[in-house]
């Protein structure tokens, strides 16, 4: 076992532009710990998603590295079976937009579609489904298809999807937005339980009300696809100036001096 | 033209899944070659849209509206071999769950519809549209010309479908056992509802919705233009002068396939609403076009079995239609190979590239 | 799952059929309103197959692979018999079968016959005439340059086969769609050996079909709010659904994009692997028994009558 501050995800200098044409990194650099929370903050299209799908290995930055679990990420690496698997399952990516993460034509296929991936045997997959369908308590829409599911109930057949893997670590784009209070109460629960249990969490956000719950340490985004801030999320919401700079709060917001704790 | 179970003969049925089933094996290679694991969600969602499109109603003059079947407009937009899957995927969908067209039908469904147009429609899109900018009007109306040319000729394939059944498959006593109509009343019918109405709303609609992602979002359109040129002033620094008289023939081949399957139709000498038969009526004569086809088939290649004497004609028919399919799909094949030999000797234009995200 | 049975009058709206249009009804109503009304009633009938499939009646219970290979061979022994009652007694015997799987029979009934008149009786009707079927005039109309013009017992027996040979044929696909769950459906497709890829895509085809459709909605429900009184420009009018037809495509686009990269963080690779979970059971033998005695009572006794 590994010590708390080992860094298993290591992004160095990277630049990213989308068509070539639209920057969407630009000279980014950030290590994760095994076990941290670590929150990508910023403005909508300052890069934190186009960030968060490198560290899944969904794009391949146009310089600079990225290293996970001490093995550089490329497409080439990908393209070998075995790496490509174990990246894959110890990295777990909760999309935004869960209607396309959930393509399956029913939420049992969709559970098991990762698992299947991996080639593993048939009866342990519709174990470790049944077990992960009872975790999220959706045991009762496991035969349903997607067009019959609330936002809420998408969120969740996403999240199980992913977590079926058992993935060290998980990776969730803007995971509270659009979801109704209730549903964003538990998944917020839900990410401190994971993390509690060794799970290493990276997240996207702008939502600075949840920010002390879901992090310890924060980065924040400029306008200008940069990281400019690193720290913990007491320090950064301290720093009214920065995030007036990187336009998450505006002139007329009453600082949140106290966040609203949804988790006491 | 969704043709529903009951009209086609089960041997006809058979023929025609015997007919889409290589094309639908060479179309997944084609496509999965280019777009390797994105095959599954282009296809897919591809198939999802050509279902959508045929509930777009298209407002037509007399105030009323109408749907198009939008498979040259998947072809512009995603390439021939895709549009194959996409709308063969969309018409089974229909099939099995919505009861539109029939289960046993659907291979001949499929052959017009998801085989025919798309890739007859694709020819004559890209016969109008070679050298033309991505952004300029004629590629519009290049897409919209194929979506009327392509709907027409699914339209003849299916009246030829229908018009078979009551030569080929009747009863002892003349009764014909599926679809009733000749030759001579599917062909001017299917034609006139085609040409007309159901013609210009393709047109329309594959028109409008390439003219808008011109003007709106262009680089949607580079899925399956890769590398032409986006403004006429670019086009003029690659422009390469040479193989048009073979475009522009390929061109005219094409349109002028309907004549020449029409004319057959009025070989048969059957009687049409239009051009009645006098001597004909009370009598339950063996149609004169029995006699003709069963003699063509004596005189031409199989001269050793003897089909003149009415005594095995469905035979020589099933015969006939079955050379004539493959007569399509070899023509079929061959479009594509000579497209392919004269864009191999222009600049590459492949099919579909991958989109960079 | 608890379901709630949709009432059959949700589904009395407009029968969807050939979606080509190039025949059927046309209706005198405004192009946005028909995409609206046109969306909703895809739905409704999505929701309405997954409402009776979850009904316990006896074809819920039949295996779904047995239940796709037997109603496709009833289809094709529908389709080689050549004689009328032959198929009015398989058509009446679709009645019980829809009875025993609890579908109301007023709306299986219906489903079939509002299509026969839409789209079958309408071409059918001239094949009774000597113009087009030649034959013995039994119903003599008069007289046309001489010769005798009226229905010919060819045509009316012509007739008579196409109408309740559709009719047959659309009520055993009807049975096979309203008492299987879409998702049963598609993997007795795989498990009967059609290519996993293709099952694959067909899934995610019909799995995105909902999701744009209401964007659809949305967007032709935006149009609506914006118009006063009755859409009247035809030229507006297709600009229109060139734009919204062309946005649809973009959004498609982009989606497909974002299915892709689920994909590959879950370890897509290209191959389309699945489960499988069906057993057969004495029910399914019982079944594929006295489809298989239908079929050989069925076609003897149309040979029998003679060809």
């Amino acid at each position: 076992m590994q010590s708390v501050a080992d860094p298993i995800l290591v992004v160095d200098g990277v630049s990213y532009s989308y068509l070539d044409k639209f920057p969407a990194l630009v000279d980014v650099s950030l290590t994760v710990r095994r076990g941290e929370k670590v929150a990508l903050l910023g403005a909508n299209g300052c890069g934190k998603s186009t960030l968060l799908k490198v560290l899944d290995g969904l794009v391949f930055p146009d310089a600079g590295s990225y290293h996970a679990f001490g093995t550089a990420v490329t497409e080439q690496h990908l393209e070998d079976q075995q790496f490509s698997e174990g990246f894959r399952s110890r990295v777990g990516f909760v999309f935004q937009n869960s209607d396309a993460q959930v393509f399956s034509s029913n939420v049992r296929d969709e559970i098991a579609f990762g698992p299947l991936n991996m080639a593993m045997p048939l009866d342990q997959v519709k174990r470790r489904v049944d077990d992960t369908l009872e975790m999220l308590d959706i045991a009762d829409i496991a035969d349903r298809a997607p067009y019959q599911l609330s936002g809420g109930q998408k969120k969740r057949v996403a999240i199980a999807s992913v977590l079926v893997m058992n993935p060290e670590v998980l990776i969730f784009d803007e995971p509270t937005a659009a979801l109704d209070p209730r549903t964003q109460h538990w998944l917020m629960e839900l990410i401190v339980e994971l993390n509690r249990a060794g799970k290493t969490i990276v997240l996207a956000t702008h939502d600075l009300a949840t920010l002390e719950t879901l992090a310890d340490r924060c980065a924040v985004f400029s306008e200008d696809h940069r990281i400019i801030a690193d720290g913990t999320p007491e320090d950064i919401l301290a720093d009214r100036r920065l995030l007036l700079s990187v336009n998450l709060i505006h002139d007329d917001d009453p600082m949140h001096e106290h966040p609203h704790m949804l988790i006491p | 033209m969704h043709i529903p179970d009951g009209y086609l003969s089960p041997a006809t049925c058979a023929t025609f899944y015997g007919a889409s089933v290589p094309v639908w094996l060479t179309a997944g290679r084609r496509v999965k070659k280019v777009v390797r694991n994105r095959y599954v969600p282009l296809v897919a969602i591809g198939a999802a849209y050509s279902f959508l499109v045929m509930m777009f109603n298209v407002p037509i003059p007399d105030g009323t509206t109408a749907h198009a079947v939008g498979g040259v407009l998947i072809a512009v937009l995603l390439g021939p071999w895709a549009a194959v899957i996409a709308v063969s995927i969309a018409l089974l969908i229909q099939a099995l769950f919505f009861g539109d067209g029939g289960v046993l039908a659907y291979g001949a469904n499929c052959f017009n519809m998801a085989i025919v147009m798309p890739v007859v429609g694709y020819a004559v899109y890209r016969a109008v549209s070679r050298h033309v900018s991505l952004t300029s009007t004629r590629r519009a109306v290049a897409a919209g010309l194929g979506g009327y040319i392509g709907l027409n000729i699914a339209a003849l394939c299916a009246a030829v479908e229908f018009g078979l059944q009551p030569t080929l498959f009747k009863a002892a006593d003349g009764t014909p056992l599926y679809a009733p109509f000749h030759l001579s009343q599917t062909i001017p019918t299917m034609a006139l509802a085609h040409l007309t109405v159901a013609g210009g709303v393709e047109f329309v609609l594959t028109a409008g919705v390439i003219a808008y992602l011109q003007r709106a979002n262009l680089p949607i359109m580079r899925i399956n233009h890769g590398s032409v040129a986006e403004t006429d002033a670019e086009l003029e620094l690659t422009r390469k002068p040479g193989w048009r008289w073979a475009v522009v023939g390929l061109g005219t081949m094409i349109v002028l396939t309907p004549l020449g399957l029409i004319a057959p139709g009025g070989a048969f000498g059957e009687a049409a609403p239009a051009d009645l038969n006098l001597h004909k009526y009370g009598l339950s004569a063996v149609p004169s076009g029995l006699r003709h086809y069963a003699g063509f088939w004596h005189n031409a290649f199989f001269s050793g079995y003897d089909f003149s004497n009415d005594k095995h004609p469905v035979v020589g028919y099933l015969l006939s239609a079955g050379v004539g399919i493959l007569t399509i799909g070899v023509a079929i094949l061959a479009i594509f190979a000579a497209v392919r030999v004269l864009r191999s000797r222009g600049p590459r234009r492949p099919d579909l590239v991958e989109v960079r995200s | 799952m608890t379901s709630t049975a949709t009432p059959a009058w949700l589904l009395d709206s407009e029968v969807g059929l050939c979606p080509c249009g190039c025949i059927g009804t046309r209706k005198k109503a405004n192009l946005v309103d028909k995409t609206i009304a046109g969306s909703a009633s895809l739905l409704r009938r999505a929701m309405f197959a997954d409402d009776t499939s979850a009904q316990p009646g006896l074809l819920q219970r039949v295996d779904p692979r047995i239940k796709v290979l037997s109603l496709v061979g009833l289809l094709v022994v529908t389709s080689l018999v050549h004689h009328i009652p032959v198929l009015l007694a398989m058509y009446l015997a679709t009645l019980p079968l829809a009875v025993a799987s609890r579908l109301s029979l007023r709306f299986f009934v219906k489903r079939v016959w509002l299509f026969i008149p839409i789209f079958t009786g309408v071409i059918v009707l001239p094949a009774m005439f000597s113009f087009i079927t030649h034959g013995h005039i039994v119903v003599p109309l008069g007289h046309w340059f001489g010769h005798r013009v009226g229905l010919t017992s060819q045509g009316l027996r012509s007739a008579g086969l196409i109408v309740i040979r559709v009719a047959t044929s659309i009520s055993l696909v009807v049975l096979l769609t309203l008492t299987t769950p879409w998702v049963e459906l598609l993997a007795a497709l795989r498990a009967l050996r059609v290519p996993r890829m293709f099952v694959l895509v067909t899934g995610m085809a019909y799995r995105y079909l909902f999701h744009l459709l209401d964007s659809v909605t949305d967007m032709y429900t935006a149009r609506k709010s914006r118009m006063v009184g009755r859409e009247t420009d035809v030229v507006a009018g297709r600009a229109f659904v060139g734009a919204s037809a062309g946005a649809m495509f973009g959004k498609a686009h982009a989606l497909s994009e974002e299915v892709y990269s689920a994909m590959i963080a879950r370890g897509y690779n290209g191959n389309a692997r699945t489960m499988n979970r069906f057993r057969l059971g004495v029910q399914d033998l019982v079944w594929v028994t006295a489809c298989l005695a239908a079929a050989v009572v069925v076609l003897g006794w149309d040979h029998a009558i003679g060809r």
